[in-house]
């Protein structure tokens, strides 16, 4: 694994992307303003120093242009607003109805001026809720003391160590539990349908060519039909894994790395 | 018509129990039925189809929305009655818990049974170490009542494409199907190619989904979110077309978040069952008879804690999951998107469900075994966005220790293997009944409310072993033939190197609550009446004698349709 150039990330780089687009901008400034308010964090859960360092920690896992010199144009984890979504489910119980189960039958992407039913959130049963609360105050707690772990690592402030150190400390036996737990979430916030908070703009989706959501249009026969030819690198890590694809088919089919 | 305003109590509101509900409502009897889990539809039994909360929406589904949540309701797991202690304890192959049970979630595949299945001790003799029994009923006792089921919930498929033998020779059909087959999904097709290429006999799988309108349902859009989901159009037909036309007679109460714990008995009688509800509130309802419709394991647990006479030791054994193959056909030239399509597979195979496969008999014989059975192939399908990046991330923990992260992490889901260049082969496993795999009450584990959670113990036998050993190098040659650059076919829950047990993921939950003649050697009668009681039914896929080879939901509700018009008295025979 090469190191490519890196830049060092500082705190004024928070929301350089709001900077680059004009209505984000304003988002970024909106947001600033709550900020401001809210004692000096535009988060429901995290501090604006615990922000800070997850985004840090979440942009190694998944790097976007500002990160690693071969993702430009595909945006990462910071993109994303990862951040966000994770800050969205350590506070899910802040909301009227918990931001745990989004609504449906569909979203407000397909149809035009269309409500969107996702954003109006299912109230869970006692037996989710009970479930939930506790696993969300464990990882309240996980977030907290791993913060921590990650500034003790880093002399005190992991968003001001470089960001080789940075790949370091994440992979560290003591700290990698919970670089694990921030990869799941930097899935989740990724990968999952924006109305968790993540996911932003649909980056996440657009960067994979996985258009999500689909109802109510769903896919005509020919759609699903088509035949959309794309060869594969078979380098890097493709070949890695193409070189026992048995013993990789059987560690998928094993389930071990299913998450309960 | 039977005597009117009797009443029947109903644990479950799934596959079993809406039949038994909708059966007996309309023959004028009174029914409550209980179900543990949330109601996510709004006026079921006033608007057709209901409005749903269900939507495309992969990390709900990883949330646990359908789900038991594993905190609140654990299982546990081992894979020998030896293993005292120190087992898994967690989700084990739950079905969902909400109102319509695992037809909720299912990817609604609807074939048939076999006539050996029904008869598989006379028909094929018996297994070494194996239970291995015949149902009190063959195939034609359930013939028109499959006719009718699919009919009644609406099932897409072509009788002319299906291949006289083995499928039509063992399944044989009074008729077509009321709709046509959707559209082909592009890597089911691939594979079905691969397969006929080879000689064998696929064809477009019998799916509970509209290729057209159909029972006051829309036709389906193809959105891809059907298997493990909750339809967000209702054109997937499920226990809701049952459980309306139940609850539009107006005799049938559902109470969903109310579960229950306990049939409550009178000497050999039960006077009701008690529930617990969300709140902690206790109660009995009462009732002519009660009905056990929870599922394989939640209806044995059931039987358990209640204590109902078992003086065999019958009750929970016999647990059948079938035990899955899974191939993986990896294509490097094309993007497959199987998650476009109206079904988790568009096409099956049952080839390698016939003891009579060219060489299986043979390849049994050397084994010292008298006959193997694979099962039913799903072709096509692949993974899903969550599921995959997650599989990513814990394979560069592998081989790539020093930095399991990063540029890497994203270059594999641009190019995405698993999700959009797998065609899959998911073979269903035929395995027999054993004895040792079964569901007990877990001695130290327990619910949210308290109660002692199922404990299941289960391994494959070595008649499944040697099956999937036999059909493994032919699910490879299908993959091949239909064009996958590399290919491999694994047991489907291979256990690793530290991992503490191999779950069964497969979503078939049979037996425990076994059918039979003879009350020494099984648990309910062939109307699933429990033999050691006058007025206590099993209507699920407990009763199972044998696990059959293919997806099992159309015949519990073909089963248990015959067992429901035979309580409601109106049984045109037998």
């Amino acid at each position: 694994m090469n190191i490519t150039r890196r830049r060092v990330l500082g705190t004024t780089a928070l929301l350089p992307l709001a900077a680059l687009v004009p209505d984000l901008l304003a988002e970024s400034q909106a947001a600033a303003a709550a900020s401001q308010k809210a004692g000096g964090s535009a988060y429901k859960f995290f501090s604006a120093h615990e922000a800070a360092v997850v985004d840090a920690a979440t942009r190694r896992i998944a790097p976007g242009p500002e990160d690693d010199l071969l993702e430009i144009g595909h945006p990462g984890a910071h993109e994303c607003d990862v951040v966000r979504y994770i800050d969205t489910l350590l506070a899910m119980f802040s909301f009227s109805t918990p931001k745990l189960f989004a609504g449906g039958p569909w979203s407000n992407r397909h149809t035009k001026g269309g409500p969107d039913h996702m954003k109006t959130f299912v109230k869970p049963d006692r037996a989710q809720a009970g479930a939930w609360r506790a696993r969300v105050k464990e990882l309240q707690k996980t977030y907290r003391a791993g913060v921590k772990s990650l500034d003790a690592h880093a002399n005190g402030d992991f968003t001001k160590v470089s960001t080789i150190q940075q790949d370091l400390i994440l992979a560290k036996s003591g700290v990698a539990p919970f670089t694990t737990v921030m990869f799941g979430h930097t899935i989740e916030g990724m990968y999952s349908n924006p109305e968790y908070g993540g996911n932003k703009g649909l980056a996440g989706w657009k960067e994979i060519g996985y258009p999500g959501d689909s109802q109510p249009r769903g896919y005509t026969a020919k759609e699903m039909a088509q035949i959309d030819v794309d060869i594969v690198d078979p380098t890097g890590i493709v070949s890695m894994l193409l070189g026992d694809f048995e013993k990789i088919a059987q560690t998928y089919a094993s389930g071990v790395w299913r998450r309960g | 018509m039977a005597e009117s305003m009797r009443k029947a109590v109903i644990a479950g509101s799934g596959a079993g129990a809406s039949v038994t509900a909708m059966t007996l409502a309309e023959a004028g009897w009174h029914v409550v039925m209980l179900e543990k889990g949330p109601n996510y539809f709004t006026g079921l039994g006033k608007e057709w189809p209901p409005k749903t909360v269900f939507s495309n929406d992969n990390l709900k589904l990883t949330r646990n929305f359908e789900q038991p949540d594993p905190t609140a309701y654990p299982r546990t797991f081992r894979t020998s009655a030896s293993q005292k202690s120190g087992y898994y304890v967690g989700p084990v192959n739950e079905l969902p818990v909400t109102v319509g049970g695992g037809t909720i979630h299912y990817g609604a595949a609807m074939p048939r049974f076999w006539d050996i299945d029904f008869k598989q001790l006379s028909m094929l003799g018996p297994q070494p170490g194996a239970d291995v029994a015949d149902w009190p009923f063959e195939y034609s006792a359930l013939s028109h009542l499959y006719d009718e089921l699919e009919e009644t919930i609406g099932i897409q498929g072509d009788m002319a494409a299906m291949p006289k033998d083995p499928v039509l020779k063992h399944a044989p059909r009074n008729k077509g199907y009321p709709m046509p087959p959707g559209p082909p999904q592009r890597a089911s097709k691939l594979v079905s190619d691969g397969a006929k290429a080879l000689g064998m006999h696929p064809y477009p799988f019998p799916h509970a989904i509209n290729s057209q309108p159909y029972n006051g349902r829309p036709i389906c859009n193809n959105c891809g979110f059907c298997d493990a989901y909750g339809c967000p159009t209702s054109a997937r037909g499920s226990a809701l077309d049952l459980l309306h036309r139940a609850l539009l007679t107006g005799r049938v109460e559902l109470r969903s978040e109310t579960m229950v714990h306990k049939v409550e008995m009178k000497g050999r009688r039960a006077t009701g069952l008690a529930w617990i509800d969300q709140h902690g509130r206790r109660g009995v309802e009462r009732g002519d008879v009660v009905i056990l419709a929870a599922s394989g394991i939640e209806s044995a647990r059931l039987a358990l804690m209640s204590g109902l006479p078992d003086p065999h030791d019958r009750i929970g054994k016999r647990l059948m999951f079938h035990y899955f193959t899974s191939g993986f056909g990896l294509f490097l030239d094309e993007r497959l998107h199987a998650y476009k399509s109206w079904g988790a597979e568009t096409h099956c195979l049952e080839d390698f469900a016939d003891p009579d496969f060219i060489g299986a008999k043979a390849f049994a014989k050397l084994q010292g075994l008298p006959y193997i059975r694979g099962g039913l192939c799903e072709l096509g399908g692949s993974e899903e966005v969550l599921a995959e990046a997650q599989f990513y991330q814990y394979i560069l923990s592998a081989v790539l220790p020093e930095q399991p992260f990063g540029r890497t992490f994203k270059e594999l889901m641009r190019t995405s293997l698993l999700r959009d260049r797998i065609a899959g082969i998911q073979m269903l496993g035929h395995d027999l009944p054993y004895l040792s795999n079964n569901v007990t009450l877990d001695p130290k584990v327990k619910d949210r409310h308290g109660f002692p959670v199922p404990r299941i113990t289960y391994a494959p036998g070595k008649h499944e072993t040697v099956a999937q050993e036999f059909y493994i190098p032919f699910i490879t040659a299908v993959l091949k033939a239909a064009g996958a650059t590399v290919s491999a076919a694994v047991p489907a829950n291979t256990p690793l190197m530290g991992a503490t047990a191999s779950l069964p993921l497969t979503r078939h939950v049979l037996g425990g609550m076994q059918m039979g003649t003879d009350e020494r050697t099984s648990v309910v009668d062939e109307w699933g009446r429990v033999h050691t009681t006058e007025n206590v039914y099993v209507h699920d896929g407990g009763v199972f004698a044998t696990a059959g080879a293919n997806n099992p939901t159309l015949t519990i509700m073909a089963v248990v349709l015959r067992m429901a018009r035979h309580l409601a008295g109106t049984a045109s025979e037998g």
